[in-house]
C-alpha cells in the first residue's frame, strides 16, 4: 500500500478489492458524482505535477454536452485492501520509455486496478477515458480521448480542435493532435481502460496514426480483455510496446496467500497453492473464493471442497456468495443487474420496496458486489453484473423486460434522457422511447451532434406497428437524416393530424414536426412551406416549457438554416441571409457546429451569385474552416463550401484547381439532397465545361432539372447564362440573346449576357441600350460589373472609339485585379486581345499597373532593370508560345493553336520561365518585351 | 453452420441459459456447448459471451451438419 494512502477501518473479514467499477457506468448521475476517494487520487497526482500544472476541473460548457462524462475521466478508486504487486509495477514503469503499453487479461484480472494504482502513484497526470459501448463512431470516440487529455491539463490538445461530427474524424485534426503532443518536453499519459468495447477498425487505425506521429510526446496505456487491431508485431520488433499479459497478471501463491490474508483469511501454504492452482491465479476467482469461504462455518474445509470440484469457477462462487445473501438482497442484486449504474432511489424503482439504501450500503460496508462510485451512486462489477443476469432469466423470465421498463421511467423522470432511451429500447417500449425523445425536444439531434449516429442505431430497432405522433417524427426524422424528404411526408403529415387533434398540448412535439416539416420543405424546394413551418415554430415556441429551449439550442439554429436555405432557393436573398446569419452567430458548440457551417457556406454562395467573387471566397474558406475545426462530415448542404469555391476558380480562369474542388464538393454524395447544392453544382460543372470549350455537355449539365416543388429564379437565371454563353461559343448569337431574354431573367447577369450577345450579333446600340436600362445599384459585385464594362468597352471598340474601349479596359481591369477576375477577359474574345496587345498590359494580374492601361498613349516609359543577360537563347517554339502568352491565351489555346498537346505547351513554358528567370505569366512576357524578344 | 465450444469446469443449470439458442452437456469437467450458428457475428458474439461471464474457452469447432 502506498504510503499515505487511506486504508481506513478493517471493513469486514474479506473485502473483494477486485469489485473493478466500470465507471463508464458514471455517465450520469448529480453533478460532482465523483467520489471523494476518487477526487483525492486525481488531486494528488495533479498537484505533485511539475510541468502541467492542476487541470482545469470544468471551463466553460462540456464540449461533450454531458456534464456527467467527467466521472469517465476519473481514475478509479481501489478498494482498502488492494494488494498492490511490486513486479507488475515495475514492468508498468516501462510504460514510460514505450509509446504504446497494452495491459491485457480476461475479465476480473485486476487489470484496471493494477494501472489505476500505478497511475495514481506515477506523481504526475494521467489522463484517464473508461470507454463505453456507445463510443463506436470515431467522432465520438476522439471527442472523449480530446476531453480526457484537456481535462489534465494537456494544453496542445486545445488547437486541435473538436469534433462535432459522431462519424467522422478529420485527418488534419489527428495529425495536429500528434504534431502538438509531439512538440511536448514531457510525454503526456493516456489510459484508455476498457477499449476492447472499441471494435471499430479505423479507430484503431486512427489511434496508430496518432502514436506514431507524436513520437515521445504521448504514452499511451490500452486496458483490453482483448488485443487491439494494432500492427503490434511491428511494435514488438521495434521494441516499442510494453506488455503486461494475463499469465503475468495471476497471482502467484505467495501474493494469493497475502491477499486471502488481507481478507481475513490464513491458510496454510498447501492450501493456498491448491487454490492458485484451482483458479490458475484468477484474481476474481480468489477473491471470490475468500468470501464464500468465509460465509462458510469452516473455511479451509469448504475451499477443499472447492478445489476438488469442477464447477466453472465464477458461476458456482458468485451462486454460493449469493445464496448466502438474505432474500431482500438477493432479490435487489438481480434486478439491479439490468443497470450500468444504481442509486437506492432508482433500485427501489425496480424492487417495490424502498429497502434498497439499507442494502446498498451493506453490500457496500462488506465490500460484497457493490461499489460505491461517490454520493448515492453504485455500480456492479461488470463479471458479476453478466452473472447475475443470467441468474436473473432463470428465476424470472420476463422480468428482465419490466425491469428496463421501470428503469427507463425513473430515469426519464430524472432527467437522463440517453440512459432512458436506451432502458426503453431494451424494453421494446417504443412508444415511450420516442415519447421521451420528443418530449425532451431532442429530435435536433438526429441530425447534428456527437449523438446523431446513435440515436439513428437505436430507432433503427423500432417496430413498424408502433403507432403515436412522436413514432411518426422519430421515423420522419430518420427519413430526412437519410436525405429522403418523399419518404418522409407521410409521416409527418400523420404526425401533423394527429397532434392538430390534441390542440394546444404537447408543445415539444409540434416543434419537432415544425422543424422537420421546414427541413422536409427546404429539402423539396417548398420555400412557402418553410416559412409556414417556421411561423408556426415561432408560435409554439411560447408554449415550451421553460428552460427546453436553452438546453437545445441546436433546434432554432437548425430551424433558422432551414428557413435561411429555403429563402435562398427561392432567390430572397436578404430574407435569406437575415435568418442564416441569426444562426451563423448563434450558440457557439458542438451540437450547431453543422448548422452554423451549412450557414457560412450558404452566405457564401450568395455572395458568389451576386459577383463579389473574393467576399464569397473568404465565406467559403471560412465554412471549410468550421468543419476542419469540428471535423464535419457533408449532410444535406453536401461540400457546399468547396463548391463556392470551385465557382471562384472558374472566374479566375484556374480550371484544373475548379475541377479538383468540384470532384471533393461530389465526392460524398453524387446527388445531393439540398436543391441549393444541386443546383450550384451544376452552374459550376457547366461554367467549368463552358470554360474548358465543351459546349455541348455544358448545355446538358445546365439543363439537367433539379427537381423541387417551386422553381428558383437564380437557377434558371444561371442556367440561361450557360445557355447563352454556349451559343455565343458556338457563334450562335441568335439563340444567345433568346435564351437571357426571357421574362424570368431579370438579373443584371441576365441583361449582361443579352447585351454581350447582341454585340455578337452586331448590335451594338441595342446591347448599350440594355446595359444602359439597367438599374445603377442593385448590389452586383465585380464579378458582373466587370463584365457588363467589357460589353461596353467592346460596343465602342466596334464603333471605332478605342480610347473609350480602352478606358473601360483599363477600368475592369483594375477591378477584376481586385478580385483576380481573369474568366471574364478570357471570355470576351480575341478583340480584347488585340486591344491589349498594343499596350505593354500583361493580363490582369494581381501586381500589374493598371492605372498604365487608362493613359491613350500607352507609351509611358517604364524604369527598366538592367537587362541581365540570357543564358540560353529562347528556342522559336517558346517564341511562339510566348507571343500567345502575351496575347492572353490559355495553355488550352496555345496548344490549339500551334497543333500541340498541353503538355509540350507547359513544358516549352517552362523552360521559356526558366530562361528568362521568371516563374509567372505576366513576368514573362513583361521580361520577353524588355528584351524585344516579342 | 454447427459449432461446439468446449468451457473448462461443470457450468451451472443457471449460466447455462446465458446460451439459450445452444444446448450443452457436461463431461469430466467441462462443459460442451453446441448447436448453430448463425453467422461470424453470432460467433464472435459467443466468444465474447463467454469471456464477460468468465468462462474458459478450452476449444471450439465447427461441426459437422
Amino acid at each position: 500500500m502506498r504510503p499515505g494512502w487511506p486504508i481506513g477501518p478493517p471493513l469486514g473479514p474479506w473485502v473483494p478489492s477486485l469489485l473493478r467499477v466500470s465507471v463508464r457506468t458514471l455517465d450520469f448521475g448529480a453533478v460532482g458524482v465523483l467520489p471523494v476517494i476518487r477526487r483525492t487520487a486525481v488531486v494528488s497526482a495533479v498537484s505533485a505535477s511539475s510541468d502541467n500544472g492542476p487541470g482545469p476541473v470544468a471551463e466553460g460548457p462540456d464540449p461533450l454536452g454531458d456534464p456527467f462524462l467527467r466521472t469517465r475521466f476519473a481514475v478509479p478508486s481501489r478498494p482498502a485492501t488492494f494488494l498492490r504487486r511490486r513486479r507488475l509495477c515495475e514492468h508498468l514503469d516501462h510504460a514510460l520509455d514505450t509509446p504504446l503499453t497494452m495491459v491485457n487479461g480476461s475479465a476480473g484480472a485486476g487489470k484496471t486496478l493494477l494501472v489505476a494504482d500505478w497511475a495514481a502513484g506515477l506523481g504526475r497526470p494521467v489522463a484517464w477515458l473508461t470507454l463505453d459501448a456507445s463510443d463506436q463512431s470515431p467522432g465520438l470516440f476522439w471527442a472523449h480521448v480530446l476531453q480526457a487529455l484537456r481535462e489534465r491539463g494537456v494544453r496542445e490538445v486545445r488547437k486541435a480542435g473538436c469534433p462535432a461530427d459522431a462519424g467522422s474524424v478529420a485527418h488534419a485534426l489527428l495529425a495536429r493532435l500528434a504534431a502538438e503532443l509531439s512538440g511536448r518536453d514531457r510525454p503526456a499519459i493516456l489510459v484508455l481502460d476498457e477499449f476492447d468495447r472499441v471494435t471499430a477498425p479505423e479507430i484503431a487505425d486512427q489511434l496508430a496514426f496518432v502514436l506514431h506521429h507524436a513520437g515521445r510526446g504521448l504514452r499511451t496505456v490500452l486496458v483490453t480483455r482483448t488485443e487491439p487491431v494494432l500492427p503490434l508485431h511491428r511494435y514488438r520488433a521495434e521494441g516499442t510496446l510494453t506488455e503486461v499479459r494475463g499469465a503475468e497478471l495471476a497471482f502467484t501463491p505467495e501474493e494469493a496467500a497475502t491477499l486471502l490474508a488481507r481478507h481475513g483469511l490464513r491458510l496454510p501454504g498447501g492450501a493456498v497453492a491448491a487454490l492458485v492452482a484451482r483458479t490458475r491465479g484468477w484474481a476474481a476467482g480468489l477473491r471470490l473464493s475468500a468470501l464464500a469461504a468465509q460465509r462458510s462455518g469452516d473455511p479451509e474445509t469448504y475451499l477443499k471442497e472447492f478445489e476438488a470440484g469442477h464447477s466453472t469457477i465464477a458461476d458456482f462462487l458468485l451462486a454460493e456468495v449469493l445464496g448466502r445473501q438474505p432474500a431482500r438482497t438477493q432479490d435487489l442484486l438481480l434486478r439491479v443487474s439490468v443497470l450500468d449504474r444504481i442509486c437506492p432511489d432508482l433500485a427501489d424503482a425496480l424492487s417495490g420496496r424502498r429497502d434498497a439504501g439499507a442494502i446498498l450500503a451493506e453490500l457496500h460496508r462488506a465490500n460484497a458486489f457493490v461499489e460505491h462510485l461517490g454520493h448515492d451512486w453504485y455500480g456492479l462489477h461488470p463479471l458479476f453484473a453478466e452473472i447475475l443476469g443470467a441468474h436473473l432469466r432463470a428465476r424470472s423470465p420476463g422480468l428482465e423486460t419490466e425491469l428496463h421498463r421501470r428503469a427507463a421511467r425513473w430515469l426519464r423522470h430524472s432527467g437522463h434522457l440517453l440512459e432512458a432511451l436506451a432502458h426503453g429500447a431494451a424494453a421494446g417500449d417504443w412508444e415511450f422511447t420516442a415519447r421521451a425523445l420528443v418530449d425532451d425536444l431532442a429530435i435536433g439531434q438526429f441530425f447534428t451532434g456527437l449523438r446523431s449516429d446513435d440515436l439513428g442505431e437505436l430507432f433503427s430497432r423500432m417496430a413498424p406497428d408502433v403507432t403515436g405522433p412522436e413514432a411518426d417524427l422519430v421515423r420522419a426524422a430518420r427519413e430526412l437524416a437519410a436525405g429522403a424528404p418523399a419518404r418522409a411526408g407521410p409521416y409527418l403529415e400523420h404526425a401533423r393530424r394527429a397532434l392538430e387533434r390534441e390542440g394546444r398540448g404537447r408543445a415539444a412535439a409540434r416543434l419537432s414536426c415544425a422543424l422537420l416539416d421546414a427541413l422536409s420543405a427546404r429539402l423539396t424546394g417548398a420555400p412557402g412551406r418553410a416559412e409556414h413551418a417556421a411561423a408556426r415554430a415561432g408560435e409554439i415556441k411560447q408554449d415550451i416549457a421553460p428552460g427546453l429551449l436553452d438546453r437545445h439550442p441546436e433546434v432554432t439554429a437548425l430551424l433558422q438554416t432551414h428557413l435561411g436555405s429555403a429563402r435562398l432557393w427561392a432567390g430572397r436573398f436578404d430574407d435569406s441571409r437575415s435568418a442564416l446569419c441569426a444562426a451563423a452567430a448563434g450558440s457557439e458548440g458542438v451540437r450547431t457546429a453543422l448548422p452554423r457551417q451549412e450557414c457560412l457556406s450558404q452566405l457564401a454562395l450568395i455572395d458568389y451569385l451576386n459577383g463579389w467573387t473574393g467576399r464569397a471566397e473568404r465565406g467559403a474558406l471560412a465554412a471549410l474552416a468550421e468543419a476542419e475545426r469540428f471535423s464535419l462530415s457533408e449532410s444535406w448542404g453536401s461540400g457546399l463550401g468547396c463548391l463556392v469555391l470551385a465557382a471562384v476558380a472558374v472566374d479566375r480562369d484556374e480550371l484544373d484547381k475548379a475541377e479538383a474542388l468540384l470532384e471533393r464538393a461530389g465526392a460524398e454524395q453524387p446527388v445531393p439532397p439540398d436543391p441549393v447544392t444541386a443546383a450550384g453544382r451544376a452552374i459550376v460543372r457547366a461554367r467549368l465545361q463552358l470554360a474548358r470549350g465543351r459546349t455541348r455537355a455544358a448545355l446538358e449539365t445546365a439543363e439537367s432539372i433539379v427537381p423541387s416543388a417551386a422553381a428558383s429564379p437564380w437557377a434558371q437565371d444561371h442556367t440561361a447564362l450557360v445557355v447563352s454563353a454556349a451559343h455565343l461559343a458556338e457563334g450562335r448569337p441568335e439563340p444567345a440573346v433568346k435564351a437571357v431574354q426571357d421574362p424570368a431573367c431579370h438579373r443584371t447577369a441576365c441583361a449582361v449576357a443579352a447585351a454581350r450577345a447582341h454585340l455578337a450579333a452586331g448590335n451594338p446600340d441595342a446591347a448599350l441600350d440594355l446595359l444602359d436600362g439597367l438599374p445603377a445599384e442593385e448590389g452586383a459585385g465585380p464579378a458582373v460589373t466587370v463584365r457588363a464594362m467589357l460589353v461596353r468597352a467592346e460596343a465602342a471598340d466596334r464603333t471605332g472609339d478605342h480610347d473609350t474601349a480602352r478606358r473601360l479596359v483599363g477600368r475592369a481591369l483594375l477591378d477584376a485585379g481586385h478580385e483576380r477576375l481573369k474568366r471574364p477577359f478570357v471570355e470576351s474574345g480575341p478583340w480584347i486581345r488585340r486591344l491589349l496587345g498594343t499596350d505593354p498590359v500583361h493580363g490582369p494580374g494581381r501586381d500589374r499597373p493598371a492605372a498604365r492601361c487608362g493613359g491613350a498613349s500607352g507609351a509611358e516609359p517604364c524604369a527598366l532593370p538592367s537587362p541581365t543577360l540570357l543564358v540560353e537563347e529562347l528556342t522559336a517554339r517558346e517564341c511562339d508560345v510566348l507571343r500567345r502568352l502575351a496575347q492572353l491565351m490559355s495553355t488550352e489555346e496555345i496548344a490549339a493553336d500551334l497543333f500541340l498537346s498541353v503538355n509540350t505547351v507547359k513544358t516549352h513554358l517552362k523552360n521559356a520561365y526558366r530562361k528568362l528567370g521568371v516563374n509567372r505569366r505576366g513576368e514573362a512576357v513583361r521580361r520577353a518585351r524588355e528584351r524585344g524578344l516579342l | 453452420m454447427r459449432y461446439e465450444i468446449r468451457v473448462d469446469g461443470d457450468m451451472s443449470e443457471t449460466l447455462a441459459q446465458a446460451f439459450p439458442e445452444l444446448e450443452h452437456v457436461r463431461m469430466s469437467g467441462q462443459t460442451v456447448l453446441f448447436g448453430p450458428v448463425v453467422d461470424e457475428a453470432h460467433l464472435y458474439g459467443l466468444l465474447a459471451r463467454c469471456q464477460s461471464l468468465g468462462l474458459r474457452v478450452l476449444e471450439m469447432r465447427r461441426v459437422p451438419e
